[in-house]
């Protein structure tokens, strides 16, 4: 038992020493995470036409024109009614010319409800804002106060928080697959494990040792994307702890299993990483990483559904999202598809692996 | 340190068609420092992983006193010390980090800080093992091989790439692990180091055990007591009709004319270069060495 916590102990400090090899596995990943938070909360503005006749309440035009929520055009009423009936824009705004003081402006929004969708945000939206800039207006502070936080990804999720489960899923089994085919495979070729052959550490002690320094270094750098991804970022994930922890694991113990798998029958590190390339690449595009797996060919779905990266990212972000909870049986299927990938390849890398 | 004969007994290994070590059989005694001689890819190498546990022979077994290896393999790797042919660590851990992990895998230890100062690595005791020179790095693995103060060290190729004064210091820290009593067995193809350092040397080529015994034993049994350089401009047949010489081997640039009988040779010598006005370079008479005792062995040079 000794043993293996001196040998973690090791392998984590060689690692963490590694500049380059860290800057590697978080740099791709976090320089992702920012690009796509830029892009992904553009779209999320709701287009709204401000029909304004001469009169109308100023205040309410450039309140809406200010507003961060909305993207405001001043139309004519024809025109932007036309927009709307066209879906060009999301919904136009009526404002009525100043009332009598004391009495409500009474604003009027038609929107498109072809789409459920844009309608629902667009409505939602508007009467949020007009709730609270009432208030303020009125120059009573708020009585109530709501921090409104996205539970699945329809309308106020953006891109980023439908990548971030993505990305943890992608890290796990890069840092998985590389760490044995890279890194482990290096030090057997170089003779440092066969060094340790000589010493009273068992095969299985040197194993362990292995594995949990590559859980550790894979959860901690999983930590690090999603910490920075939620405060720096402001993704809004939700994240049920026990069950994320469970699929990271569950999906290390895979991919660190096809490592070892990879490594064990190819001759040597330079035929290991080409083969690693050729199993992670179609994972990454193809099992929902970047995009939905639904919006890919019928047939190719049929196939891409039981990759084991597929399984993760589908848990993750099912999770994360708030589609289902720990409890839901679509989360079981996928936890169930994972644990299948675990034994399997678990069984096979002990046939094939060699510490020589 | 306790006295235990380790019993090499008729040990094989094979990969594929290729018989690497074949049917040898070697006693070692305890305290002894025992070189094992020969080329490269004579089965040194493979001989010291049979006997360390790191390869299982194909037949044959090891014994330790009364106990058969490959019973209590946990027994040995406790009690050896072991430094392998291109020992490779972790890079980026540092010199006493290196010491302090071989140190907490084992029971019966030494202090690291006194193995440290002890082969000369204090200065670069906090430096990566990436950072360190050729000899630098052969001294950690001597290091990493005494932590468990052992019984018995084994010593692959100790020399290898070392200059002539790291060697000195080898051999230092070999002579003194043989004066606390340790048992030193170590695999070379430089002659000199076994003529210096063993007080026994197996002669092995092909796999197998050509003979075994003290330097001076060996040279006794094997070759005669002189052996004559010349200059290939000589011949080889003008030498081979000396009547006087009874073989002539060729080494490098050299005619190596081994006789019995110095006097009358160097006689026959000089009288054919007056009858034939020709010069007699490179002369040179020495002692037969280990050298020799290879070449009469194996019909060819050690360094070939």
């Amino acid at each position: 038992m000794n043993a293996v916590i001196v040998l973690t102990r090791s392998l984590l400090r060689q690692t963490l020493r590694n500049r380059q090899g860290l800057f590697w596995t978080l740099f791709f990943p976090l320089v992702l995470m920012m690009v796509f938070s830029f892009l992904g909360n553009a779209p999320s503005r709701v287009s709204l036409a401000v029909v304004a006749p001469q009169g109308a309440s100023n205040t309410v035009v450039q309140a809406f024109t200010r507003s961060p929520v909305f993207t405001v055009t001043r139309l004519p009423r024809v025109v932007a009614l036309r927009e709307v009936q066209r879906g060009q824009l999301a919904g136009a705004l009526f404002v009525p010319k100043e009332p009598a003081p004391h009495h409500p402006i009474a604003l009027t929004l038609r929107y498109n409800n072809a789409n459920a969708l844009t309608a629902q945000q667009t409505v939602g939206a508007v009467e949020a804002y007009v709730a609270e800039t009432d208030l303020a207006l009125s120059g009573h502070p708020p009585w109530l106060r709501v921090s409104v936080r996205a539970l699945t990804h329809s309308h106020t999720a953006t891109y980023l928080d439908f990548l971030l489960p993505g990305i943890l899923a992608l890290m796990a089994m890069q840092n998985s697959l590389f760490g044995i085919g890279a890194g482990l495979t290096r030090w057997k070729e170089k003779g440092v494990l066969r060094r340790f052959r000589a010493t009273p550490v068992l095969p299985g002690q040197f194993l362990a040792a292995t594995l949990v320094h590559y859980v550790i270094i894979g959860l901690a750098s999983a930590l690090i994307v999603l910490g920075f991804s939620t405060t720096v970022l402001h993704a809004t994930v939700l994240i049920p702890w026990g069950a994320v922890l469970t699929v990271l694991m569950l999906g290390m113990g895979t991919f660190l299993a096809i490592g070892f798998i990879v490594a064990g029958l190819s001759k040597s590190q330079e035929a290991t990483v080409p083969l690693i390339n050729l199993i992670s690449f179609p994972m990454m595009f193809l099992s929902g990483v970047f995009f939905p797996v639904s919006s890919l060919p019928h047939l190719v779905t049929e196939i891409v559904q039981f990759f084991p990266l597929t399984y993760m990212t589908n848990a993750l972000r099912g999770l994360m999202s708030g589609q289902f909870t720990p409890h839901a049986a679509a989360f079981g299927t996928d936890l169930l598809g994972l644990a299948a990938w675990l034994v399997a390849t678990g069984v096979i890398a002990a046939r094939v692996w060699r510490w020589e | 340190m306790p006295n235990k004969t380790l019993r090499v007994e008729r040990v094989t290994k094979r990969y594929g068609a290729l018989t690497a070590v074949n049917q040898l059989t070697l006693t070692i005694r305890a305290g002894e420092v025992f070189a094992l001689l020969g080329p490269n890819g004579a089965g040194k190498t493979t001989t010291l992983e049979m006997i360390e546990g790191l390869r299982q022979p194909d037949e044959g077994r090891v014994w330790w006193g009364d106990v058969d290896l490959a019973q209590k393999p946990a027994y040995a790797r406790q009690r050896f010390g072991v430094q392998l042919q291109n020992s490779e660590f972790f890079e980026l851990l540092t010199v006493r980090e290196t010491l302090e992990l071989f140190h907490s895998l084992y029971r019966q230890r030494l202090a690291v800080p006194d193995l440290i100062v002890r082969l000369d690595l204090a200065e670069k005791q906090h430096a990566r093992v990436g950072s360190l020179s050729g000899g630098q790095r052969q001294r950690l693995a001597l290091a990493c091989a005494l932590v468990n103060d052992p019984e018995i060290v084994f010593l692959d190729e100790p020399s290898a790439g070392l200059d002539p004064q790291a060697r000195q210091n080898l051999w230092a820290v070999i002579r003194q692990l043989q004066a606390e009593g340790r048992t030193v067995v170590l695999t070379t193809h430089y002659m000199e180091e076994a003529a210096a350092l063993a007080d026994r040397v197996a002669i092995v080529d092909h796999g197998t055990i050509l003979d075994e015994g003290t330097v001076d034993e060996l040279i006794h049994r094997h070759t005669p007591s002189a052996v004559l350089e010349l200059s290939r401009e000589v011949g080889r047949d003008v030498a081979s009709a000396l009547s006087s010489v009874q073989r002539v081997d060729i080494q490098a640039d050299a005619l190596l004319l081994v006789t019995d009988q110095l006097e009358k040779t160097l006689i026959e010598l000089v009288n054919w270069a007056n009858d034939h006005q020709r010069p007699l370079t490179g002369l040179k008479t020495r002692q037969a060495t280990l050298e020799d005792v290879f070449l009469t062995l194996t019909g060819r040079s050690l360094r070939e």
